[in-house]
């Protein structure tokens, strides 16, 4: 955690993060792209791990459901990511002492993994699926885990506002 | 409307969410939590019917599995959002954010239950696709027209 509080504390510093951090509107509207982006990442995902668990969405194959959303995940993902770095960069010692900025680190790069695994597992053989409105074992565990796991990095980012640990 | 904001302010749950260290924090989680539900489930119809997402369904089919999740999730969103809105009825009766959100909100809503719902549920073809352009476009703006003020409230007051 040393390399960590090193580089936070050194970015802490810079110019243009205390020029962010000073800043009366650059904070709050920040926050809200972060909303709208994370809208339209996390809207998309769900739909997709809905679609996954055979709990929705079940009248599209899944292959339509996952590459004609995947676009807009992507570009949900980059709004929530950018203003999330930057949101980051201008007050980098405030998430360094919250736990709960850690959980959702953890649980983002978790999420990632899960859908690591999932596109080495039980994706490639979607051909035989795709249509079924109960996938596969594997497919469903995806799915479930993964609208877990980004309803924990939702919760987590509200939670960061809350300094209960501190 | 004032005196029942007042009433809402005082009621003792009120007082017992105001003094709870957790409950409105963990409300508020959940109420973001289910607006990504929501979001997808407006979303995915939204841009379908913009010609665009899932294109190669029908939109018919989409609104139709989308439904249960848009009203699931404005449920909680709504269950969510009364214990916010009553053990801070105050913050609230004079936010513009609130009532700018609110009033969207009854627009959006009426708007998704008639206009959009007649139009996703269409025999194909038979609306232009201008009109469902239309119709889509109209949808987002309309909810973000909800999300964003809501997340100023808190921001500004």
């Amino acid at each position: 955690m040393l390399l960590f509080r090193t580089v936070f504390e050194w970015v802490d510093t810079f110019e243009s993060s205390i020029a962010i951090r000073e800043s009366l509107y650059v904070y709050p509207y920040l926050l809200v792209a972060h909303v709208v982006g994370m809208c339209l990442f996390v809207g998309t995902v769900a739909m997709m791990d809905l679609r996954l668990a055979g709990w929705g969405n079940n009248s599209s194959p899944l292959s339509q459901v996952q590459a004609k959303l995947f676009p807009w995940q992507v570009l949900g993902l980059v709004l929530s990511g950018i203003t999330g770095m930057v949101l980051l960069y201008g007050q980098p010692m405030r998430y360094y002492g919250n736990i709960f900025f850690w959980v959702k680190m953890v649980m983002m790069a978790l999420a990632a993994v899960n859908a690591m695994i999932f596109h080495r597992t039980a994706y490639r053989s979607i051909a035989a699926w795709d249509t079924d409105a109960r996938p596969p074992l594997g497919a469903r565990v995806a799915g479930a885990s993964s609208l877990f796991l980004w309803g924990a990095v939702i919760i987590c980012g509200r939670l960061i506002a809350y300094n209960w640990f501190e | 409307m004032q005196a029942f904001f007042e009433w809402m302010n005082g009621l003792a749950v009120s007082t017992a969410i105001r003094e709870s260290v957790w409950f409105y924090t963990v409300d508020q989680a959940f109420h973001l939590v289910a607006l990504g539900i929501f979001a997808g489930a407006v979303l995915v119809v939204d841009l379908r019917l913009l010609g665009r997402g899932m294109r190669e369904q029908p939109i018919a089919k989409i609104a139709k599995d989308a439904e249960p999740w848009f009203i699931g999730a404005f449920l909680v969103l709504a269950l969510t959002g009364i214990p916010q809105m009553i053990s801070n009825a105050m913050r609230e009766y004079y936010s513009e954010f609130f009532w700018f959100k609110m009033e969207v909100m009854v627009v959006a809503l009426i708007f998704t239950f008639t206009l959009r719902r007649k139009v996703a549920m269409a025999e194909e073809g038979r609306v232009a696709p201008i009109w469902l352009k239309m119709v889509g476009l109209a949808s987002i703006v309309l909810w973000l027209g909800v999300a964003i003020p809501a997340r100023l409230i808190g921001l500004f007051t």
